[in-house]
Order: structure tokens, then sequence, then C-alpha cells
């Protein structure tokens, strides 16, 4: 089953007088369950991709449809329920609350959401990530890899159908990015959790399932 | 999810972000608090003030309806007759004329203006406490005597017991026999007054029957307005005025002396204000990210909105309190300790009333949270992609 489809997605940014075209008709698709990873040069557009996909942004022309819904012309209210509900985010860096502990970071999207055992899920999800022993700790007192992962436990508190991601490991050493990645791998595997994932990293990339390339604001092959 | 776990969850935050913070927050709170405080203490001078100049008027110069002399008049005409028609009248409890005039004052070698107020004591104690205000000596027995103001005495180094020669404003001059010294809080009075019997002055001005004031005291103050009318039309008199008029001139005057302090209680409530709001300010172009990532998970505008204005709520109800509890000791504290005031030559005292703790909550709490609704809505109208990417 499709989980993204764009259709000839567009978007244009105007900086003064210079218009940039960061997505230049972007076809692409993704299926449920699938680990994909997005690749290509630097200025590409697929961090813009990812923006419009996670519905932080809206295109200029040409639409998206998510589980069959098309969300372009949603209204923000209900973006934001519908990200709060079925997308989960992991940036590059620096995503945590940095006066909340690791748990009250996991808590936060269940208490907007209103889970009734926001506190017992927190638990068992950064337990999942292996930060068990970590949970009542504050982000300065966590390594990045650690952080990576408690945003990774955040991501995942509504029970996302897609997990977002954009160069999550571009800030952490070797050791901690194969770690992340392993996180990534078995969720996938385990939970069937579809993740889309933006990396220069072509060991990263050779990892998923597929790989869609970028250039110049659309997808090549 | 409901408008309580809303709450709830924006509490939660504005708690965390303010406990971050908690020494910036701790200095706002202060400022707050005597914001706060500072209006209440300021009104409660004012009140305790206006309320003493009022009592003051009320007990020593006024009854409840007072008859004036015509207009152009000097004096009252015909004060035997009145008199008698007041005996005779219902409702009249008692009633007191007043001659005034003015005169000098010497004693030893020192000479001061002086107003004096003509009097007959035993009619006067059954309308006003003027005779009950001796501080030093006895009241007056014998028409030789006279009592001085406070002021008087201390300005001329008299006391009680001496003897004063009085020029009346004719000429004449007698000597007189300083029986009492008096402090009655009324101005005018305290400042360079000297009470004599009113037969004595009548004598001296060379006048008979008349008067410049009649204060009357009914058996019931609310029947002031009534007998205006009736002592009108009764002795034929046409300046009548009630002791709520008496008053009027205390209120305006309170009113202008309050538009002062009134400026003061502003700037300080500004000064909180301002502090309130460019605290959240920094607090949220500080945050900007985390405000990003908040809204791209999930949280909508109108929930980060209300988390930074429950922060301003928060140091506002904290700030409050210990403004409140601040206000509260000081007035009565200064309740007890009244000082003297250079400019109205009196001593004023504080006086706590419940409605300042009220007044001072509402008027400090709206400030400071209106100060919040500009960081908050800034807060809440964070452009996700900007925030996050920090562009
Ligand atoms: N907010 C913006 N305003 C103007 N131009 C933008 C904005 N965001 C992106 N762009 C431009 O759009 C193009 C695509 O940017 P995007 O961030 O999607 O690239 P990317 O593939 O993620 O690059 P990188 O690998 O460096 O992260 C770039 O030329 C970028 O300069
Ligand atoms: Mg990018």
């Amino acid at each position: 089953m499709k989980i993204i489809e764009t259709r000839e997605l567009k978007k244009t940014y105007t900086l003064g007088k210079v218009e940039v075209n960061a997505l230049n008709g972007v076809n692409a698709l993704v299926e449920e369950g699938e680990f994909v990873a997005i690749m290509g040069p630097s200025g590409s557009g697929k961090s813009t991709f990812l923006n419009m996909v996670g519905m932080l942004d809206v295109p200029t022309s040409g639409e998206i449809y998510l589980n069959g819904t098309e969300i372009t012309k949603m209204e923000e209210h209900a973006r934001v329920e519908y990200r709060l509900r079925n997308i989960g985010f992991v940036f590059q860096f620096f995503n945590l609350f940095m006066e909340l502990t690791a748990i009250e970071n996991v808590m936060f999207p269940m208490m907007l959401s209103g889970h009734p055992f926001y506190k017992e899920r927190a638990e068992e999800l950064l337990e999942s990530v292996g930060l068990k022993s970590r949970i009542n700790h504050l982000p300065s007192e966590l390594s990045g890899g650690e952080q990576q992962r408690v945003t990774i436990a955040r991501a995942l508190a509504n029970q996302p159908k897609l997990l977002l991601t954009d160069e999550p490991t571009a800030n952490l050493d070797t050791k901690a990015t194969h770690e992340i990645m392993e996180l990534f791998r078995r969720l996938n595997e385990e939970k069937h959790q579809t993740i889309i994932m933006v990396t220069h990293n072509p060991e990263l990339g050779a990892k998923t399932d597929r790989i869609i390339h970028f250039r110049d604001g659309k997808v090549v092959k | 999810m409901g408008l309580k776990s809303d709450l709830e969850t924006a509490l939660f935050f504005a708690k965390k972000d303010t406990g971050k913070n908690i020494r910036v927050f701790a200095l706002i709170i202060l400022a707050i608090a005597f914001a706060t405080a500072n209006i209440i203490i300021i009104n409660g001078f004012m009140d305790g003030f206006s309320n003493s100049l009022v009592d003051a008027t009320l007990d020593i110069s006024s009854g409840h309806v007072n008859i004036y002399p015509k207009e152009n008049d000097r004096y009252i005409e015909g004060l035997g007759i009145k008199e008698l028609k007041l005996d005779g009248m219902e409702n009249v409890a008692a009633y007191s004329s007043r001659l005034y005039s003015s005169g000098t004052l010497s004693y030893n070698e020192k000479t001061k203006t002086i107003k004096i107020v003509a009097l007959d004591p035993e009619r006067e104690q059954g309308v006003t406490k003027i005779l009950e205000k001796i501080e030093e000596g006895e009241g007056l027995t014998k028409e030789n005597e006279i009592l001085i103001s406070y002021r008087l005495a201390e300005d001329l180094s008299a006391r009680a017991g001496g003897e004063a020669t009085l020029v009346f404003e004719n000429g004449v001059s007698k000597t007189y026999r300083i029986k009492g010294i008096i402090r009655t809080g009324a101005t005018d009075l305290d400042a360079n007054g000297v009470i004599m019997y009113m037969n004595e002055a009548n004598n001296a001005l060379g006048l008979s029957g008349k008067a410049s004031i009649i204060m009357v005291k009914l058996s019931k103050r609310e029947l002031a307005e009534e007998y205006r009318d009736i002592l009108k039309k009764e002795l034929e008199v046409s300046k009548i005025k009630v002791w709520r008029e008496e008053i009027e001139s205390i209120t305006g005057f309170m009113n202008t002396v309050k538009k002062i302090t009134d400026t003061v209680i502003a700037v300080g409530l500004f000064a909180a204000a301002v502090s309130v709001g460019i605290i959240i300010y920094v607090n949220v172009i500080h945050r900007r990210r985390q405000i990003g990532i908040m809204k791209a998970i999930g949280m909508k505008s109108s929930l980060i909105f209300t988390v930074y204005l429950m922060e301003a709520l928060l140091l506002a109800g904290i700030g409050v309190a210990a403004g409140d509890a601040l206000g509260y000791i000081g007035t009565k504290y200064l309740e007890t300790r009244p000082f003297y005031c250079p400019i109205i030559k009196e001593y004023i005292s504080a006086k706590f009333y419940t409605y300042l703790l009220y007044d001072a909550s509402i008027v400090s709490t709206a400030v400071v949270v209106l100060a919040g609704m500009y960081p908050a809505l800034m807060a809440s109208r964070t452009n996700i992609i900007k925030a996050i990417w920090g562009t």
C-alpha cells in the first residue's frame, strides 16, 4: 500500500528578486513498511522534500498523498493534528527540550495527544532504545548518540505511520552512527515502521531498502 | 484532547521554563511585588489621609447642616430669632453659632496673625468635638480666657496659663489668659486658630446678634438634605451647605493628589510590566528552535501562546501574592506610625482596607499579563522551518 505519493511537487523560494526552485516537479512513491534513503548533492531539495511530506511547509504546486489523503490544502489546525498523530521527526541536532528530562521529552507528544498511559509508554520507549537507565537525565547529561535515541523514542511516541529523519547521524561518531542505524533497521524489520531518511552517507544508504536520488529539485532515474 | 489537559500541559511547560530561569524570575517577581505593594501602601496612605481630613472637618468645623451669611453679607443677621426657631424645631438635636474674625496675638515679644473662632462652649459641645482637643491646660470657663492652637503656641513660645494680648480687626486690644492649647487635626485651625467666647468677641467687635455660621446637628445625618429646604424656609436664609458638601473640597483636593500618586503607581507598574515583557521575549527568542520543534511535533499555536501567557500569569501570581503581603504589612505598620508631612503641616497615617488588596491584585495581574501578550503571540507565530533550520 502506498503511504506517500507526490505528483509534480514544486517549491519555489523567493529571495529578494531571485527565485530558487528547491523542488522542480517531484514524483515520488513510498510503500508502507519501506525504509527509504534520500540522497543527492547539497541543495538538491532533499530537506525541502522532507518538510513538504512532513507537513511542516506547503508546496508551491503539486499534490501530496499521505495514506491516500491529499494534504496540501489541509487547514492549519488539521495539519497540526495530523502531524501529531501520524508523523515522527528526527532532525539533525538539538532536537530535545533542554529543560526536560529524557522521559519528559518522550512524554511530550503523548501529553499533546492525550495518551492515557503516557508515562508507562515513555518508559517502554526509552527502554526499547536502550536508555532505561537514563530516563531521568537531562539532555545535557547525555551523549549525542543517546540524545538522538531519545529523539527517536519521542518521534515514535504516538505510533506514527511515518518516521522522517534528516541526516540524523551527521553529528555523531562512527559507533553512535552505527547504533542509530541499527535502531532504525530494527524498527523497520520488527515493527514495520516506514522510515524516510535523508543522508549523505552512502554506507547508510546501502543499508536501507531503496534509495531515492535527488538532483536539482528532481528525482533522478 | 480536552481543554483541561491542554491547560495542564501548558502549565507543565510554563513551570518548567520558569523553574529553569529561577534567578532572573526571582528579580522579576520582586519587581512585580514592589509595584503591587506600592499600589497598596500609596492608596492606603491616600485613604488614611483623606479620611482623617474628612473626619477632622466633620468633627471640628461642621454640623450636619451649616447655615452661612447671605450672598454679599459678612454675617448672619438676626441670630436671636433664628436660634429661637431652631430651639422649637423637630429633629434639631443641637446647634452652635460661631463668629469668625481675625486679629493678632502677642505673647512676650512675639506677635502672630490669628484666626478668631468665637463660640459658646456649651452649645459647641453639642455639635462638634473641637473643645475636646485640648493638648495642654484646660477648657474655657470665663470670658477672659482663650484657647490657642498648638502651632500658634509653638510660634509664640506660649504656654497654657500665660497672658497674651489680642488685637481685634477694629483695633480694640485686650489681654486674655491662655487657658489651653488645642490640636484639632483641622489644618486651618491648627495653623493659627484662637478660640474664645462668642459674647466676648461680639462685644470687642462692637457687634450684637451676629454669626458667621450656624452649625446644626440633626437627630440623623441622613436628614440633612431634607432639612436644607426646611431651614431655608423657616429661618429665611439663603446659603446652606450640608455636611457632604463641606467635604467636597477635600474630595477635590484628594483627586488632584491622586493624579500624582497614580503617576507614581503607573511608573512602578510600567517598570514591572516591561521587565516581564522583556524577559519572556528574550526567553522566546532563546528558545526559538525548541518552539519550532514543539510545533513540528504537533503542538497547536494556541497552546504555545498559552504556555508563555501562563508564564506571565505564574510570575504575576507569585509577584502579586508577595506584593499583597508586603503591602499589607507595610500599610499596617504605617497605620501605627503616623508621620509628619511638612507640606500640609499635619501628621498623616495610612489606613488598610481589604479592597486595596483586590484592586492592587487585579491591576498588577492585568498589566503583567498584558505585557506577556506580545512575546506569547510572537512565540505562537514562530515559523517552524525557519526556527528549526535557524534561518
Ligand atoms: N527557506 C529557504 N529560503 C530560500 N531558499 C531556500 C530555503 N530553504 C532551502 N532553500 C534553497 O532550496 C534549495 C534546496 O534546499 P534543501 O535544503 O532542500 O537542500 P538539501 O538537499 O537538503 O541540501 P543539504 O544536503 O545541504 O542539506 C537550496 O538551493 C536552498 O538554498
Ligand atoms: Mg538538507
